[in-house]
């Protein structure tokens, strides 16, 4: 039996009955009086100069209050594309008006002059010589070339000694790589351990792949809105519907070089984010200009169709992975070349390509990845950002190595993971994590050990790792008369953690999980608080709010002992009371009693204060296994079984925490079966859901979720962020269970009917 | 543009009001009449998220110009809990954790009820098929199934 009593236990949620009657309010559902509708005119091409905007015929529309343009951007920073845009859906004005139709239509009116330019969309065309430049002429080496030119640059600088001959050589072998010029580039990353030509020169197997992922929207059910109202003090009010309104903050007074305490950012709640609700510019930036400019309040809402064509989705990627291993099944090297698309902006999750390690022991690995420039949105974090795409190539493959080998796909995994102690390649080193308890859990939950399969039928595993993030927090918790807790804080709830955190309290309080409520303050009244996003939530501010009820406990046992003329060392809390320990008679005084008695004291009320900011935080695994039927004359897979068990440290409300576990699954689900923004001469050709389709119920069996418990030192009560690391293996064990149903391998998400008619064409079937 | 008289009975309340021709049935009620609790989620008929209920069926409000409306009685997320008692859907959704961010969480209640006032009787996966028109991005759907079928079950033994 537990130890604890509120913590561990399903509660449910504190926003229960506002979220099943309609009264919680998200950002569209902010309406001050006298409110204005924004809308943005977008490009209508995907790669053009811009010769001219004429707002006037616009202007004349009844009902038009304001129009801007880049001109109206008093900062001067970029907000609206002025000579040139990247991506059709660029924004290039807004407009405001009494009535959305209304300025949908004054939208249409502005007339826009463009001159249309060459496009390019796929990265691989991007990166060759032949391909339009979007950012700049630079161009970037390869690895082989890098290594080269490295070597090159080094002998140049030594004037002491005449390197004329080696250096003319080098730059012969320079020669050998002309494929390794790379344009487009927008950002690099690279980093390695041991050697991996030594690694494969001694691996017995040594299999290498190019995998393709495609570029997919986080699609949270709610599109970008924001509510603005700038007063003529100069005072700016934004509803946002954000993940992080502190960030929100400091990122509008950035861009509009307006000052941070002259913006209060209200965090509405949030209709999903998954990463992907952190953007400044999309909409809050251009209502508070229209604001500024009308004098009113103004909502920006981007419709389905905008959210596609430019909201920031997660960046596709290409892989190209080489991994070898001996016989007897030890992985021996692993080398990776990635180039992620990260749109007309840099800042796709390259960084995350490292994650082709996995959680094995490899003791060589070379990483080498580039963000590369196409004409599209920018990208941003969707749930444990990079690591699906770079999990995916590197657990597809280690299935090739498993039955090149004759091993089982779980045994070699097993085999391979890394334990306490052992180095990370290119990392710290690893602490205690489940990683085998997890792989073995969902192993046993599948029956994957005595599993058949009929035909047409197979089973996949793979495993993804993540860790979760941490920031800096703030809570308050005050105690009241009645003995109920109030919490004060300023993080976002993101589906259920003002729930744990409303948890922690009570248990540390020993009250009720019902005595205690939790406010959400707005950035003017809030204690600052990190973005929720990066599963950061939990850990984050559940130690905080831990701190904040550490400190009412503090404070509570010291007025006992005035109250009780005792040490605070004779004194418990306990039960909503504190008690004389072994008092015969009993001796307590209720935390209601205290609360009273502290309004009149010198020391004051019971106010705890928590305020963290970063402890290092442990990985997290998560496992899964599907079992899938394919039909091999339609190519449609259906999923028969897929289950998924994950190390979350310890479950604070476990409902909360299987909920993350199916509802990742499945978004990796779908990455890997359905989902896929597609991009046609001129755009996204895609934006809505009946030609980007997500899962419905319709699509999926009930998702089976295990929970594995291996306590992480600095979480609270042991806890990991939960949020990210379920999507991770999905897109790899979907691929791997239809390859051992039809014997081939799609290397190119997702696994479209076609393709899998194809792959089985390639394979001999139906021929 | 000119406007049409529009006589709607919303949760037992009735709304005479003026209206253009162009205004969805969804933004009469949000903009209009002030029920926000019924969500915009893709203003193509494909999400379910303005699902309300027009005499007795399911119906995506974003795909109802009001005028066409008149007349007609029609239950919102607002009017479903009566005399302070939640209805069983609304509670099943609790009880089984069927929403997490809970934007598509009042489509999916009232989809749902009317589904269990036509029958509730259906299979699990015949009930993963009639709610097929509302989409979700947070629960992988396994928790809203739980409470579908927690709420038939309440359903069928009270009725």
């Amino acid at each position: 039996m537990s130890e604890y009593t509120v913590v561990g236990q399903t509660v449910a949620r504190v926003d229960a009955v506002e979220k099943v009657t309609g009264a919680a309010q998200y950002g569209a559902d902010v309406h001050p009086a006298g409110m204005l509708y924004g809308k943005i005119v977008r490009s209508k091409h995907a790669h053009a100069n811009i010769l001219s905007i004429d707002t006037s015929e616009a202007e004349k529309l009844p009902g038009v209050r304001a129009i801007i343009t880049q001109d109206d951007v008093p900062s001067g920073r970029r907000v609206f594309a002025t000579d040139k845009v990247l991506y059709l859906g660029e924004p290039l004005a807004a407009v405001a008006a009494t009535d959305p139709d209304i300025a949908e239509e004054a939208a249409e009116l502005i007339k826009i002059e463009y001159e249309v330019l060459p496009v390019v969309q796929d990265v691989m065309e991007a990166i060759k010589v032949s391909a339009p430049r979007l950012q700049s002429d630079a161009a970037k080496d390869g690895p082989n070339r890098r290594e080269i030119s490295a070597q090159i640059r080094k002998l140049t600088r030594d004037k002491e000694n005449d390197h004329s001959d080696e250096i003319s050589k080098l730059e012969a072998a320079l020669e050998e790589y002309p494929d390794e010029v790379y344009y487009n580039i927008s950002a690099e990353s690279h980093s390695e351990a041991g050697d991996v030509e030594k690694g494969f020169a001694e691996s017995d197997v040594v299999v290498e792949d190019t995998y393709v992922i495609p570029r997919v929207h986080q699609t949270y059910m709610e599109p970008h809105v924001s509510v603005a109202s700038a007063d003529s003090s100069g005072k700016v009010t934004v509803w946002a519907s954000t993940q992080g309104p502190f960030a929100i903050r400091s990122g509008i007074a950035g861009t509009l070089g307006i000052p941070l305490t002259q913006i209060n950012v209200i965090g509405t709640t949030m209709g999903g984010g998954f990463g992907g609700r952190f953007g400044v510019i999309i909409t809050h930036v251009p209502a508070v200009l229209l604001s500024q400019k009308t004098g009113r309040p103004v909502r920006v809402q981007m419709t389905r169709e905008e959210e596609f064509i430019d909201g920031r989705p997660a960046p596709g990627c290409v892989i190209k992975i080489k991994t070898g291993a001996t016989n007897d099944g030890q992985i021996l090297a692993r080398e990776a070349l990635a180039f992620w698309d990260s749109g007309s902006v840099s800042g796709a999750s390259i960084g995350s390509t490292i994650r082709v390690r996995g959680v094995y022991k490899i003791p060589n690995l070379k990483v080498d990845a580039y963000g590369v420039h196409t004409n599209k949105s920018g990208t941003a974090a969707y749930r444990a950002p990079g690591a699906p795409q770079a999990i995916f190539a590197g657990e597809s493959q280690l299935d090739e190595i498993a039955e090149r080998i004759g091993m089982d796909p779980v045994k070699f995994r097993l085999m391979n993971m890394r334990e306490e102690g052992d180095p990370v390649p290119a990392g710290a080193n690893e602490p205690k994590v489940g990683y085998k308890e997890t792989l073995e859990a969902v192993a046993d939950a599948a029956g994957w050990w005595d599993r058949e399969a009929g035909e047409n039928q197979g089973w996949g595993v793979a495993v993804g790792d993540w860790t979760n993030g941490c920031g800096p927090g703030g809570v308050y918790v005050s105690v009241h008369e009645d003995g109920s807790a109030r919490i004060f804080h300023g993080s976002m709830d993101i589906t259920g953690t003002d729930t744990m955190i409303s948890q922690i309290t009570a248990e540390i309080l020993t009250i009720p999980y019902e005595s205690v409520t939790i406010r959400r303050g707005d950035t003017d009244s809030a204690p600052y608080s990190t973005g929720s996003g990066g599963s950061v939530v939990t850990f984050t501010m559940g130690n905080t709010a831990k701190l904040a009820a550490e400190d009412a406990h503090r404070r509570i046992l010291e007025l006992a002992s005035e109250r009780l003329n005792t040490n605070v060392d004779n004194l418990e809390l306990k039960d909503g009371a504190v008690h004389v320990v072994s008092a015969d008679p009993p001796k307590s005084i209720s935390l209601g009693e205290l609360a009273a008695y502290s309004l009149s004291t010198t020391g004051g009320p019971i106010v705890g204060k928590g305020s963290f900011a970063r402890q290092a935080s442990t990985p997290a695994l998560a496992a899964q296994i599907a079992k899938v039927e394919v039909d091999p004359d339609t190519g449609r897979t259906r999923v028969l079984k897929l289950v998924a068990s994950q190390d979350v440290g310890y479950a604070i409300n476990p409902m909360a925490v299987e909920g993350q576990i199916e509802g990742g699954t499945v978004q990796g689900y779908a990455w890997a079966m359905m989902e896929e923004m597609q991009y046609g001469e001129n755009g996204n050709i895609n934006p809505g859901f009946v030609d980007y389709r997500v899962p419905t119920s319709a699509d999926l069996p009930t998702v089976e979720s295990v929970i594995v418990e291996v306590p992480a030192p600095n979480g609270p009560y042991g806890a990991k962020g939960v949020g990210e690391p379920p999507i991770t293996p999905t897109l790899a064990t979907m691929a791997n269970a239809v390859k051992d149903a039809i014997g081939v391998r799609v290397t190119e998400l997702p696994i479209k009917p076609e393709k899998v008619v194809e792959a089985l064409k390639s394979n001999g079937h139906g021929t | 543009m000119a406007k049409h008289p529009v006589s709607l009975t919303v949760n037992g309340d009735e709304h005479d009001l003026l209206v253009e021709p162009r205004k969805t049935l969804l933004a009469i009620l949000r903009d209009t009449i002030g029920l926000t609790g019924t969500k915009e989620g893709c203003s193509t008929g494909d999400c379910g998220a303005c699902t309300v209920i027009v005499d007795g069926k399911a119906v995506t409000s974003c795909m109802v110009l009001g005028v066409t409306a008149s007349g007609k009685e029609i239950t919102t997320i607002e009017g479903l809990a009566s005399d302070g008692e939640l209805h069983p859907v609304q509670q099943a959704f609790i009880n089984t954790g069927g929403y997490q961010c809970g934007f598509c969480t009042p489509g999916f209640i009232m989809a749902s009820k009317v589904l269990l006032d036509e029958n509730p009787d259906r299979t699990e996966e015949e009930f993963r098929h009639a709610l097929g028109g509302n989409i979700c991005r947070c629960t992988g759907y396994t928790k809203i199934l739980e409470a579908v079928l927690e709420a038939a079950e309440e359903v069928r033994t009270t009725a």
